[in-house]
């Protein structure tokens, strides 16, 4: 509840914000502060120094390009989500962002924290990775995009590295997509999450809380036996914890991977 | 700019003008309680699930437990203490108490920021809205049935 | 027999404004509390400060067990900032071990503010830092050098009967306590049964109420003196003393607790005293104010759990026609590190023996043991919710085994109407209720007559669909003559509790309470009692907030716990109301040349009846007898400061026989739960709730309403996600409320709630305790599972008392693997 001293600072641009993750090893950045607050509060990790990103205009903001692409601002809140006409574009977007924990979190809470942080238990990775977004990471060396299902790398590991910052992310538009979750009580922390995305006439789907990264699978088909026969070959080894054994988690994957598919095949 | 360990930061809470040295791993609440004796706001629990401390920064409803005091600096703050004017209690606050939909009282404050922040946005609130808008609020006392009827009503 | 009356309002009854009418008893009245609270400016002990205090921040044990090889603070010393510590050595000097209230073995296990030579749980005190921030105290305590060395560790009731891994080696066994009770004559039952149920064994699960604000105090010391003054949050003082002051090695009163708000206690803030202890040593070492703020995780691990019990080889004999005998079963109680309030847990479920039933023959062997988990205390429903979760599942178990309709099984076997006052076999006194028409209400409430058509709604959408019943009782008033039985030694009985009125030279009335309230309301309803006796409002009558030793008002038994406020507190403050009110009348009299009789006490003045011209307001009594008494006769006996001992009658119980009236009042709780179960996932709902509940006579209707919506909505949690699980470590895995799952305001089920009264023929008021409800949201929903996933013989036993969603997932792939828990042997 108490954390260990720290130094802070609230730089106005990228620029400045890249500068000053550079300038130390253990400096992180600091977007709603609904995860990492709460790991320094446990003393679990304690970074030097905090960058908060929050005056950093270039980070914010929800834009639909004339292709429907919508592009998301990494310090975009999930009220912001909630809230946002564009974000219509791509109905699931708002519809899992309302569902993470309660007002006061979605309040303050980003999409890029949300992915950077990629706690296995999170409900955007697994749905990006689904939808096939892109996210476009600033760092020393300019800018570049990664697929969603490349971005995550472990536990709390993704390819925005020491000294990078994700800027936006980007996701076409579309409503073929589905998401399917057992969570602890009512919009509580997932303990198996599945989100599923049409693709033409295929689908992918990416479940999460099983893995260190979402696990992305195309079935051949929509149909129940070939999404069965994907997650079972995908040979899922979740880990045990109080609310689920591993297969209790492998069977959630298994049904809850059937829901999400029926929701994007109906949806498209 | 540099990273440091201590800053002055200025805020507006309830209407009054706060400057003070902080540091850097403050708290905002414990900066409301401590620091500036605003002891109405609580804490419940170490993880951000609780909301006992909420309140509304720049008209947002936030949980005070998960923002640094730094990170407030230049905003203004407005706890429970600001809802009562000199001694008379706002239509939320009778309606709480009305309702009995308080026991102890320790998450009373933090229900009623919440509550405060839903009857800004939404004039007449369904049920279902009602306990979104407090799912981020524990209370071990109620079982939240007054509390939302309290909030119904004073929503009329 | 008592009348009953029927209230079922459709919604929680509201205040209005200015409904409110003569006699105050019985009526909604705005709640005093809620000024103050609505406003944020209640007093919680975090939020007193004292100039130059510091801050306290435990070191704890990361081991389940452990010896204590050494404890080095040298580098804690060292940092800038930090005020001083307290070590395991220090206290073992400073201070005897606390008053054990068991036999031995358990009489010798020593335990002391911090741990001495070795750890017993994960989060066990070792030593304290004090700093000038709570931010240094928490730096500090991470340079504090602790060398342990492990120990073999035991998680499990029933593995530590054995012995192999003991926690205290002064008392060379686990075992804290154990017994056994046998009334009526089992043998003979099981002769005479048509039938005989077993059930190998049912397992109640361990959590707690987790009140929202934690554990604390800020302590000062004051030299001159020798006087502590704790501000805390202590539930109940009276006991918290009796264990310090010896440990400490003080008189009683150099103990001063100071509580104005408490978030909620339900029982979990009974045990402080180590920590308050280890407090008041830092206070006097160190010569200033010292603050300990819990946090939830300490909460979870180190303070404190509700009792886990296993029962094993529940034996039921049962007639062909229902009527059960009685039933005979072995518990195993574990009470975590250290016993504390335990082992009384060991006998207060008697109270309740045969729960709501006419059983006869009853055998429970007893025995509760230490484990390397969290110490336990009296959490709400104390060790009754236990044995009447025991008896709601063997009338569920026992009407699914034998084909027989749960409903006539609970209506045959109940304790009639017109057998109250009913004695139990062991001698408890039932006072008043009818739990046939409470059953017939929830029944009502919750559409159990459409049973079948939801059944097969559900169905129609893939789901499974039950409904559940759930009695149970809360028993409010102890004797605590029932701690004899389990310790013969023991110099306690009987019950009390103290209030004192005055009548102020201004006339102003003023109360003080013996009890600690944590929301219940006290200021409101003894205001309400007071005005009613002394003609006035309750706005007229000021009641002090919260509970200070200080003002005399306090004996043994006082605090707030244990369903008893509205017997005892308001025993209390009706007996001094009533003094003062004969004073009052007295005064007057002679003022006015007149007899006591002839004086009546309406709108605030004491005045000759059928006179009304002939009137002294409330202020000219107290400014007469206090500063203007010269010409008063010299044989008026009154001081208009009255303090009253409320005592209820209570015989020692025969220890032998174990048999007695053990608790004065009998609250009822009758509950139905409707859950739809989605067998691809084990996932539940709670779609419908019904509650019926009779507490005698209500003091304040609404209050009682919202104890009933707090009551079930912590037994909802506990019978669905709140479990205190431990890893192989002994490391608990829900130590804060992201794990520990309570219910939010999404997760509540509609709630129906329906109320009868049935007088109590034995308190003041004709009220009963009601605050703890026996657990029956947790009896309810295990039912409704049980009914959802197969009785009438076939499908899974529900076993336990807290089923997330893996256990029912489980219960549904499985179902022989708990099915074969229960057998029947008909004869």
């Amino acid at each position: 509840m108490l954390l260990r001293e720290v130094e802070y600072a609230r730089p106005a641009s990228v620029q400045e914000a890249l500068r000053l993750l550079g300038a130390n090893d253990g400096a992180r950045a600091l977007a709603g502060g609904q995860t990492l607050i709460n790991v320094m509060k446990a003393r679990a990790a304690s970074p030097d120094v905090l960058v908060d990103l929050a005056d950093i205009g270039e980070l914010r903001g929800i834009e639909l390009g004339s292709d429907g692409t919508l592009e998301l601002g990494a310090m975009t809140t999930y009220t912001d989500i909630v809230d946002s006409a564009e974000a219509r574009a791509r109905p699931i977007l708002a519809e899992v962002c309302n569902q993470i924990a309660d007002v006061q979190v979605r309040n303050r809470g980003t999409i890029g924290g949300n992915v950077c942080s990629n706690d296995p238990t999170n409900h955007l990775p697994p749905l990006l990775v689904a939808i096939g977004a892109t996210m476009t990471i600033v760092g020393p060396g300019g800018e570049r995009s990664v697929s969603a299902e490349d971005f995550f790398l472990g536990v709390y590991m993704t390819a925005a590295g020491p000294g990078e910052l994700l800027m936006k992310i980007s996701v076409p538009p579309g409503k073929g997509d589905g998401f399917a979750s057992v969570p602890i009580g009512k919009d509580g922390t997932c303990i198996v999450n599945v989100a599923a995305s049409m693709v033409g006439s295929g689908v992918r789907l990416a479940i999460g809380c099983v893995d260190s990264v979402p696990v992305l699978l195309k079935p051949e088909s929509t149909e129940d036996d070939a999404v069965r026969s994907a997650v079972q070959n995908a040979n899922l080894d979740p880990p045990w914890d109080v609310h689920a054994s591993a297969d209790y988690r492998r069977h959630l994957a298994e049904t809850l991977a059937l829901r999400a598919v029926a929701q994007a095949a109906g949806r498209n | 700019m540099e990273a440091v360990s201590r800053k002055t930061i200025t805020v507006d809470i309830n209407g009054e003008r706060y400057e003070r040295e902080i540091e850097a791993r403050r708290l905002l609440i414990h900066f409301i309680r401590d620091d500036l004796g605003l002891t109405g706001s609580h804490i419940g629990c170490d993880t951000g699930n609780c909301g006992a401390c909420s309140v509304l920064v720049d008209g947002t409803l936030v949980k005070s437990c998960m923002m640094l005091g730094v990170q407030a600096d230049g905003a203004k703050i407005e706890t429970v203490e600001g809802l009562a004017s000199e001694g008379e209690l706002n239509g939320l606050q009778q309606a709480f108490s009305d309702h009995h939909a308080l026991q102890c009282g320790y998450c009373t404050p933090g229900m009623l920021m919440s509550a405060t922040a839903l009857l800004r946005e939404n004039k007449s609130p369904s049920e279902d809205e009602i306990r979104k808008s407090i799912q981020g609020n524990i209370c071990r006392c109620t079982g939240y049935v007054n509390i939302v009827e309290a909030i119904k009503a004073a929503a009329q | 027999m008592s009348e009953t009356t029927t209230v079922t309002p459709e919604r929680p009854l509201v205040v209005e404004e200015g409904d409110v009418k003569p006699g105050f008893i019985g009526q909604n009245i705005p709640r005093k509390e809620d000024k103050r609270l609505v406003q944020g400016e209640g007093v919680f002990f975090d939020d007193v400060k004292r100039h130059e205090m510091g801050y306290v921040h435990f070191v704890r044990s990361p081991y389940a067990h452990a010896r204590i090889k050494s404890v080095d603070v040298a580098k804690a010393l060292e940092l800038d900032g930090v005020y001083g510590t307290l070590t395991g050595d220090e206290v073992a000097i400073l201070t005897d071990p606390f008053f054990e209230l068991s036999t031995p073995p358990g009489a010798n296990i020593k335990d002391y503010a911090l741990a001495v030579g070795r750890v017993r749980h994960v989060g066990d005190p070792v030593a304290a830092v004090v700093a000038r921030t709570r931010d240094l105290a928490r730096d500090a305590a991470e340079l504090v050098e602790v060398d342990y060395e492990p120990l073999p560790h035991v998680l499990d009731g029933e593995e530590s009967l054995k012995d192999e891994v003991v926690l205290h080696e002064d008392a060379g066994s686990n075992t804290v306590w154990s017994g056994m009770f046998d009334w009526g004559d089992f043998d003979a039952a099981l002769a005479d049964a048509d039938h005989v149920v077993r059930i190998e064994r049912l397992h109640f699960d361990r959590f707690s109420s987790t009140p929202l604000e934690c554990s604390g105090c800020l302590v000062e010391f004051n030299r001159g003196t020798g006087q502590w003054t704790i501000h805390g949050n202590h539930q109940m003082p009276g006991v918290g003393a009796i264990w310090m002051a010896p440990a400490l090695r003080v008189g009683i009163d150099k103990l001063r607790f100071v509580s104005q708000d408490i978030g909620g206690g339900f029982g979990n803030k009974i045990t402080l005293h180590p920590q308050y202890t280890a407090c008041c040593l830092l206070a006097r070492k160190l010569n200033r104010p010292v603050q300990w703020t819990e946090w939830r995780t300490d909460q979870h691990t180190a303070n404190t759990h509700g009792n886990e019990r296993t029962f094993l080889d529940v034996t039921v004999p049962v007639k062909a026609d229902g009527t059960m005998l009685g039933f005979s079963v072995r518990a195993i109680d574990d009470c975590g590190a250290f016993p504390r309030y335990e082992p009384l847990g060991c006998i207060i479920w008697a109270q309740v023996t045969p729960g709501c039933y006419r059983w006869r023959n009853i055998r429970v062997d007893f025995t509760q043991v230490c484990t390397n988990k969290s110490p336990v205390a009296p959490n709400r429903g104390y060790s009754r919710m236990q044995h009447l979760w025991l008896t709601e599942r063997i009338v569920d178990i026992v009407a699914g085994e034998l084909g027989l309709d749960p409903i006539e099984v609970r209506k045959k076997n109940y304790v009639k109407h017109e057998e109250f006052p009913y004695e139990t076999p062991n001698g408890c006194v039932y006072d008043s209720g009818d739990y046939s028409r409470c059953l017939d209400i929830a029944l009502d409430l919750i559409g159990y007559s459409s049973l079948e058509e939801k059944q097969r709604d559900a169905e129609s959408r893939g789901k499974r669909f039950g409904i559940g019943i759930g009695s149970t009782l809360d028993s409010g008033t102890n004797n605590f003559g029932q701690s004899m039985i389990i310790n013969p030694e023991l110099q306690f009985s009987g019950n009390n509790e103290v209030a004192t009125v005055k009548l102020d030279i201004f006339g102003e009335v003023v109360a003080t309470l013996g009890t600690v309230p944590q929301g219940q309301g006290h200021e409101t309803t003894s205001s309400q009692v007071i005005a009613e006796i002394l003609g006035c409002t309750p706005d007229d009558v000021n009641v002090r907030a919260g509970h200070d030793t200080y003002w005399n008002s306090t004996a043994g038994f006082s605090g707030t716990y244990a369903s008893q406020f509205a017997v005892t507190g308001l025993g209390a403050v009706k007996g001094a109301a009533e003094e003062l009110a004969g004073e009052m009348k007295e005064l007057a009299a002679a003022v006015f040349g007149c007899s006591p009789d002839d004086i009546e006490l309406v709108e605030s003045q004491a005045r000759i009846k059928g006179n009304p011209e002939a009137a002294l307001p409330f202020m000219a009594l107290g400014a007469i007898l206090n500063a203007n008494n010269a010409g008063l006769p010299p044989d008026l006996d009154v001081t208009l400061n009255v303090r009253y001992v409320y005592r209820p009658h209570f015989e020692k119980p025969d220890l032998e026989r174990k048999f007695g009236n053990l608790t004065l009042t009998y609250a009822t709780q009758i509950h139905a739960c409707a859950v739809e179960i989605d067998p691809e996932t084990g996932v539940y709902e709670i779609v419908d709730y019904a509650a019926v509940d009779d507490c005698g006579n209500r003091i304040h209707p609404q209050i009682v309403e919202g104890q009933v919506h707090g009551a079930t909505a912590q037994a909802l949690g506990a019978a669905t996600h709140e479990i205190f699980t431990y890893d192989e470590e002994g490391n608990l895995l829900t130590p804060n409320f992201y794990d520990y799952h309570v219910p939010h305001a999404m997760d509540m089920p509609p709630m129906k709630n329906g109320f009868i009264e049935s007088e109590s023929p034995f308190t003041p008021l004709g009220a009963k305790g009601m605050g703890e409800g026996g657990g029956a949201g947790i009896h309810a929903v295990c039912a409704a599972l049980q009914n959802a996933l197969g009785s009438r013989g076939e499908g899974p036993i529900v076993w336990r008392s807290c089923n997330p969603y893996e256990g029912v997932w489980d219960l549904l792939q499985k179902p022989e693997e708990t099915r074969k828990l229960v057998s029947v042997e008909s004869r």
